[in-house]
């Protein structure tokens, strides 16, 4: 579990800047996803996969969500509609001004992962968090061997990211992508399963392989069985947890699971590290 | 140096001449419901006229809000389009002495300071105050029936981290004071003009009233009971108020929300309890901590073990205030108690092979 924030002695870690939305994207009926920038037109800040941002719609309230991607000046969050703050974001339009505090969290271990096979395995808006470390590999694409990515979404409609899953990333060398949808429809002639049976239809073989794995929490703990009966080891398999936040720096004390705090000794977890924390995930 | 008692009021108006001092004093409360006054000892600022009582039994509530109110404004905004803005809104830099805390009350905020100044981010808001605050302790002369600081490894006579420790004087009216820090040297440096004279002076010294066993390793052994059937038994009777976490001294979770007034705003943060089902509920209603059971356990969990195990040391210092003000007389020192007889392994297994036959008849 690494920190990768560095101490801010001189920052108020509470404190948002002010940014600005400057691009949002439908992605399915209820994801959208926000292309954000400072208000002169910066990054807010340099995060590394895996990380997050607590977002802040100003009047309203603020909540956490993963970066799933970030350009030379900006950063992108995807937010699906949940309750009344979602509802909320969803009203924005381009040009609406929101706060910005982060990155928080630790990160997926991008050192460790390298010269390993990565096997990606994302469901539903839990994409949000794989994207970024897919992006960070395929940026890098050198230091990292073969790669499969396995998402599942409910119908064709709410695939998120439609661009990358259908067309882009299938195209990336060395790279596969199998796709699958809960319930069948008639724009969809892809695979149709849930994630967990269609990890084991595919069989991935576990040598020299690492899974991060991200989802509904009964995706984990079913995808997870599925991997061990393949051969995974805990150790392998990479996933990142959801509790309620507000401050993001470890200090509220909202989101422990025992003496851990998931703003900032996660949101990524092994299968083993998970083990050893108390069972209130 | 020493102090008489009978100067104490004097060194109290000195030293409120440079900064606010506060003081534990008697307020008294009208109870209009009941038709009746309730006196209550607790931290006031310091006037001429106040009931001032150093010794005594402590406070009812801690000194905490001071370097941790109850609500602190976090930021400013204004949502207008090109007008908006967010301003920061750090506490201002007033010069505080909190003058007569106990020694459990001062290794409270030593815990304080390791959560708002460690891993890796520095609370901005808590370190102003802190900066802006010097620590005046004194040692206990009298201890209530519910204290067991000494149980918690805490010496109700000295109070590490202090900038200036303050002790009776055995079979005098007067007190011995002296400084722990550059700060407290400063603070006393004031005084000096009513230094009296020191021959052959002791330091009262107390012991703590409520023994409960000292047990060895109580962080791990907890850790290894968390499945254990005890935690059903202790949180019979908790109606979840929350007055637990509000009274201690060393709870420091806090909820952050907004208040607007049309387009503009401020973002604030409160004090939250663990103790509240809300607490840990999420978007679409799952909650990990679902029933009082998950979230009493998640307390003391949190106090004598989760701590240990993150800053190295117990925070729960002893100070017996959740004792004395649970309304369903939940008692954690009893907890402690209770937990040095459990075998940790031995007793889950007997329970859930009882469960799981439960279940089958
Ligand atoms: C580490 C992490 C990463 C996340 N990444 C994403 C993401 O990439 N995309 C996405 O759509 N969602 C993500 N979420 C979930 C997102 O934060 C919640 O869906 C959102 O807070 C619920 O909002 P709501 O206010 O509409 O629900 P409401 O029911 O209105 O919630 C009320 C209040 O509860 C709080 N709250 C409720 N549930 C959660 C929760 N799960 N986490 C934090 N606060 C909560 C909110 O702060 C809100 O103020 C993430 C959550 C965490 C903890
Ligand atoms: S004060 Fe007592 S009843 Fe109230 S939440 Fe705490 S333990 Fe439960
Ligand atoms: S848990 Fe109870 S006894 Fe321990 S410090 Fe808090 S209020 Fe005092
Ligand atoms: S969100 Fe405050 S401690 Fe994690």
């Amino acid at each position: 579990m690494v920190i990768g924030h560095t101490c801010t002695c001189d920052q108020n870690p509470l404190l948002p800047a002010l940014c600005r939305v400057i691009d949002v994207k439908q992605e399915t009926p209820d994801v959208q996803t926000y292309t954000i920038q400072t208000l002169d037109g910066k990054k807010p800040f340099s995060p590394l996969p895996g990380q997050l941002a607590m977002v802040s719609l100003l009047g309203v309230g603020e909540a956490m969500f993963s970066i799933t991607a970030q350009g030379e000046d900006y950063i992108q969050s995807s937010i699906k509609r949940t309750g009344m703050l979602t509802d909320a974001f969803h009203e924005m339009q381009p040009g609406q001004e929101i706060g910005i505090r982060g990155p928080y969290g630790n990160h997926f271990p991008i050192e460790d992962l390298k010269g390993k096979d990565i096997l990606f395995i994302g469901g539903g808006i839990g994409i949000a968090p794989v994207r970024s470390l897919i992006r960070y590999c395929l940026e890098h694409r050198a230091d990292y061997g073969h790669l499969d990515i396995l998402y599942g979404a409910r119908s064709r409609k709410d695939i998120c990211f439609k661009e990358d899953c259908l067309e882009n990333w299938p195209k990336e060398p060395d790279t596969s992508v199998y796709i699958t949808t809960d319930v069948p429809s008639d724009d969809w002639d892809g695979h149709v399963g849930f994630v967990p049976s269609y990890i084991e239809e595919v069989g991935f073989r576990p040598e020299g392989k690492k899974v991060v794995l991200c989802g509904p929490p009964i995706m984990i703990k079913l995808g997870a069985a599925s991997l061990l009966k393949l051969g995974f080891a805990k150790e392998d398999v990479i996933t990142t947890l959801e509790l309620r936040m507000k401050c993001g720096i470890g200090k509220c004390g909202r989101c422990n699971i025992g003496s851990k705090f998931v703003c900032l000794d996660g949101p990524v977890f092994t299968l083993a590290e998970l083990d050893e924390l108390p069972d209130e995930k | 140096m020493i102090i008489s008692k009978l100067n104490l009021n004097k060194a109290l108006q000195i030293l409120n001449e440079s900064a606010q001092v506060f003081v534990p004093a008697f307020e008294v409360i009208e109870d209009r419901a009941a038709k009746k006054s309730i006196r209550e000892k607790k931290f006031l600022p310091y006037r001429e006229d106040l009931e001032v009582e150093l010794e005594g039994p402590n406070t009812v509530k801690p000194p905490k809000d001071i370097l941790f109110p109850n609500v602190e404004k976090l930021y400013q905004y204004k949502a207008a389009g090109e007008d908006s803005y967010i301003r920061e809104t750090l506490p201002e830099e007033t010069p505080k002495i909190l003058f007569g805390i106990r020694p459990c009350d001062m290794r409270s905020i030593k815990s304080m300071d390791k959560v708002f100044f460690t891993k890796n981010y520095v609370d901005s808001y808590y370190a102003r105050r802190r900066e802006y605050v010097t620590i005046v302790a004194i040692g206990c002369t009298e201890t209530d029936r519910t204290c067991f600081c000494d149980s918690m490894g805490i010496d109700p006579n000295t109070a590490p981290g202090a900038d200036v420790m303050m002790n009776r004087i055995e079979g005098e009216e007067a007190y011995l004071l002296h400084a722990q820090t550059e700060k407290g040297e400063a603070l006393l440096k004031n005084l000096e003009s009513l230094e009296g004279p020191s021959e052959n002076v002791k330091a009262i010294r107390t012991d703590c009233t409520l023994k409960i066993r000292k047990i060895p390793d109580l962080d791990r052994k907890l850790a290894e009971m968390f499945e254990h059937p005890i935690w059903d038994k202790v949180t019979k009777g908790c109606i979840g108020c929350g007055t637990c976490t509000f009274v201690c001294p060393t709870c420091y979770c806090f909820d952050i929300d907004n208040e607007n007034y049309g387009t503009e705003g401020c973002k604030y943060r409160c004090w939250d309890s663990c103790m509240f089902s809300d607490y840990t509920r999420m978007a679409g209603g799952a909650n990990p901590r679902p029933t009082k059971k998950e979230r009493l356990r998640n307390r003391y969990m949190h106090k004598l073990s989760y701590f240990n195990e993150r800053y190295g040391e117990t925070l729960c210092v002893g100070c017996g205030r959740c004792i004395a003000n649970c309304p369903s007389h939940l008692d954690i020192s009893e907890f402690i108690e209770k937990s040095s007889a459990v075998d940790p392994k031995a007793e889950v297994y007997t329970e859930s092979i009882r469960a799981a036959q439960g279940k089958e008849a």
